[in-house]
C-alpha cells in the first residue's frame, strides 16, 4: 500500500537576515502506510512546521522527506492538507469547492460532480452543494474541507489543527466522522493538535514534540479497542493510561519553559 | 379598493424626508423673494427649465458628452491599473518600479493638473478621456495591489496542493479572491471620473454637463446652471446605482 512517509534528520531554521530560529531539529521519524499519527508539542515547538514542510509549503534547510520512495518537491496531489480556518474558496459554491482538485485533473464534468456528489455525501452535506461559505457554520465548513480534500484522492492526509476552531460536542462529532473515513479510505494521516485526548482518541501513536527547538520526544503507542463506543473509550483504563503517559510528557516540555 | 397594492406615498416620502424638507424650502424662500433670482431661482422655475432642455435634446446631447469621456477614460484606467496594481503584488521588480510612482501620484490633486493636460492634448475629447485615465488610474491601482497583497495564504497553498500551477493561480485563486477590492478602488474610481469630466468641461468647453452650467454663469441664466446641476447629480446617482448592481450580482459570495 502506498503512503509512507520517512522523515530523516529534518532540521527548518527560519533566517530574516538579523536572526536565525530553529523551529525544527534533528528530527527522525516513519509513518507507515494507513497509520494514523497525532503530533501534539508545546505552542511554538515546530508542529505546525513539520506539518508544512509534509506539505510542502516549506523548504527543509537539511534532512529529507520521503513518500514512498521519492523525496517530495514541493506540494502534490499524493498529500491533502486540511486547515484550522478551512482556507475554502469563498466565491466557490460548496460543489465548486470539492470539484476543484478535479477540475485540476482534467476530469470530465459529470465525472467530477458524481466523484464530488460522494464526498458530499459522506460528509452529510447533501442539500447544501449551492450554498456559499458564508453560509455555512464553522462545523459545515471543515466538513467542506475534508470533502474537498478527500474528491481528488491524496494517499496522505495532514491535518493542522482542523477542529481547533469549533466547540466540544462538534468536534466529537467531526473526530467520529474522521475515524470512520480513515478507516474506509486507507489514507495515512498526519494530525497536528494541542488536545492530547483528541490525540490519543484518534490515533495509531502520539508523537510529543520537545519544547524549542522542537523534535522527537517520546513516540507512544495506541492499543485501543476501536470497536467499543466513544464512551466506553473513553473511560477505559488503556484510554486513561494511555492519555496519562502522553500528558506527562508533554507536561514536562510545558513545564521546562517556565520562567522562574 | 385595495390599498395595499397602491403605492406607499408616504413611505417613499419617508426614505427622502430631508431632502423633500430643503426643496419646499428653496421654493417658498425664493418664491418669498428672499434670495436674489439671479443667485437662486425657484425650483419650479430650475424644474421647467430642466423639462425643456430634455424636450429639445440639448441635455441628453450635453450628458451623452460627458459620459462618454467620463467611462471611456475609467475603463481605460480600469484596465490598466488592475494590471499594474496586480502585478506590483505579484512581482518585485513590479514593485520597485511602479511603487514610487504611485506613491508620488495618488496624492496629487489631479484637477491642478488640467492646465498642463490642455497644453499638451489640447482641449478636444481625447484630451480629457486622457485626464479621466490617469486621474482614476491611482485609487483603481492601489485597491488591486492591496487587495492581492492581502489575498489568504492559505488559499493559495490549497490550490497549489490541489495542482494548480504557479501561472494559473492568478486566474483560479488570486483574481476572485482579490475582486472585492478591485470592485472597491472602482466605486472609488467612479464619482473622481466624473468631478474630472465636469471640471475639465468647465475649464475648457467642447460641451458636455460641466460646460452647460458654466455657460449658464457666463450668460446671466442661472436656471441653466441649476438644470445642468440636476442632470449631473442624477448621472452621478445612476452609475453608482448600476455598480452597486453589479457588485451584488458579481459578488454575490460575500
Amino acid at each position: 500500500m502506498d503512503g509512507n512517509v520517512t522523515i530523516s534528520n529534518l532540521e527548518k531554521v527560519y533566517d530574516d537576515g538579523s536572526e536565525r530560529t530553529t523551529a525544527v531539529e534533528d528530527l527522525t521519524f516513519d509513518i507507515d502506510a494507513g497509520e494514523f499519527v497525532s503530533v501534539v508539542g508545546p505552542s511554538g515547538c515546530g508542529k505546525s512546521t513539520l506539518l508544512y514542510l509534509l506539505a510542502g509549503f516549506l523548504d527543509e534547510t537539511s534532512g529529507t522527506i520521503e513518500v514512498d520512495g521519492t523525496p517530495i518537491d514541493g506540494p502534490g496531489t499524493d498529500r491533502g492538507v486540511v486547515f484550522q480556518d478551512y482556507a475554502l474558496f469563498p466565491w466557490r459554491t460548496v460543489m465548486e469547492n470539492v470539484t476543484y482538485g478535479l477540475e485540476e485533473q482534467d476530469m470530465g464534468k459529470e465525472e467530477r460532480r458524481s466523484t464530488a456528489q460522494q464526498y458530499i455525501d459522506m460528509m452529510d452535506l447533501s442539500g447544501f452543494e449551492d450554498n456559499y461559505p458564508k453560509e455555512l457554520s464553522g462545523g459545515m465548513k471543515q466538513r467542506v474541507g475534508l470533502a474537498r480534500t478527500l474528491a481528488y484522492g491524496p494517499k496522505i492526509l495532514l491535518m493542522d489543527e482542523p477542529f481547533g476552531a469549533l466547540d466540544q460536542p462538534l468536534r466529537e462529532d467531526l473526530q467520529d466522522q474522521l475515524l470512520d473515513i480513515w478507516g474506509d479510505l486507507d489514507k495515512t494521516v498526519v494530525f497536528v493538535t494541542h488536545d492530547v485526548e483528541e490525540a490519543v482518541y484518534l490515533s495509531d501513536s502520539v508523537m510529543v514534540m520537545t519544547r524549542h527547538p522542537g523534535t522527537k520526544k517520546t513516540v507512544t503507542d495506541v492499543d485501543i479497542d476501536r470497536s467499543k463506543s466513544r464512551a466506553d473509550i473513553i473511560t477505559s483504563d488503556e484510554f486513561t493510561e494511555t492519555k496519562n503517559e502522553v500528558w506527562r510528557s508533554l507536561r514536562e516540555e510545558t513545564q521546562s519553559g517556565v520562567q522562574p | 379598493m385595495n390599498l395595499d397594492r397602491d403605492f406607499d406615498v408616504v413611505g417613499a416620502l419617508k426614505s427622502v424626508y430631508s431632502l423633500v424638507i430643503i426643496l419646499v424650502l428653496w421654493e417658498v424662500v425664493t418664491q418669498m423673494g428672499m434670495i436674489h433670482y439671479y443667485f437662486l431661482p425657484p425650483l419650479s422655475d430650475v424644474l421647467a427649465r430642466f423639462f425643456e432642455l430634455l424636450a429639445n435634446g440639448e441635455l441628453l446631447e450635453n450628458a451623452y458628452l460627458t459620459l462618454k469621456r467620463a467611462v471611456v477614460g475609467l475603463a481605460i484606467a480600469t484596465v490598466l491599473g488592475v494590471v499594474v496594481g496586480v502585478l506590483c503584488a505579484r512581482n518585485a521588480a513590479v514593485e520597485w518600479f511602479f511603487d514610487p510612482i504611485i506613491k508620488i501620484g495618488y496624492p496629487v490633486p489631479i484637477i491642478a493638473l488640467v492646465p498642463v493636460f490642455m497644453l499638451w492634448f489640447g482641449i478636444n475629447d481625447t484630451s480629457k478621456i486622457i485626464m479621466v485615465a490617469v486621474g482614476t488610474f491611482w485609487p483603481i491601482a492601489v485597491n488591486a495591489r492591496d487587495s492581492t497583497r492581502q489575498v489568504d495564504k492559505n488559499l493559495v497553498w490549497a490550490a497549489k496542493m490541489m495542482g494548480t500551477s504557479d501561472w494559473r493561480l492568478l486566474r483560479r485563486v488570486v483574481l476572485p479572491a482579490a475582486s472585492p477590492g478591485i470592485m472597491t478602488g472602482l466605486q472609488i474610481a467612479l464619482p473622481l471620473s466624473l468631478i474630472i469630466t465636469f471640471v475639465f468641461e468647465m475649464v475648457a468647453g467642447g460641451g458636455g454637463l460641466g460646460a452647460l452650467e458654466i455657460e449658464g454663469v457666463r450668460s446671466f441664466q442661472s436656471t441653466l446652471t441649476y438644470a445642468a446641476i440636476i442632470a449631473i447629480m442624477i448621472v452621478g446617482l445612476v452609475l453608482d446605482r448600476l455598480l452597486r448592481v453589479a457588485r451584488a450580482r458579481l459578488l454575490r459570495w460575500t
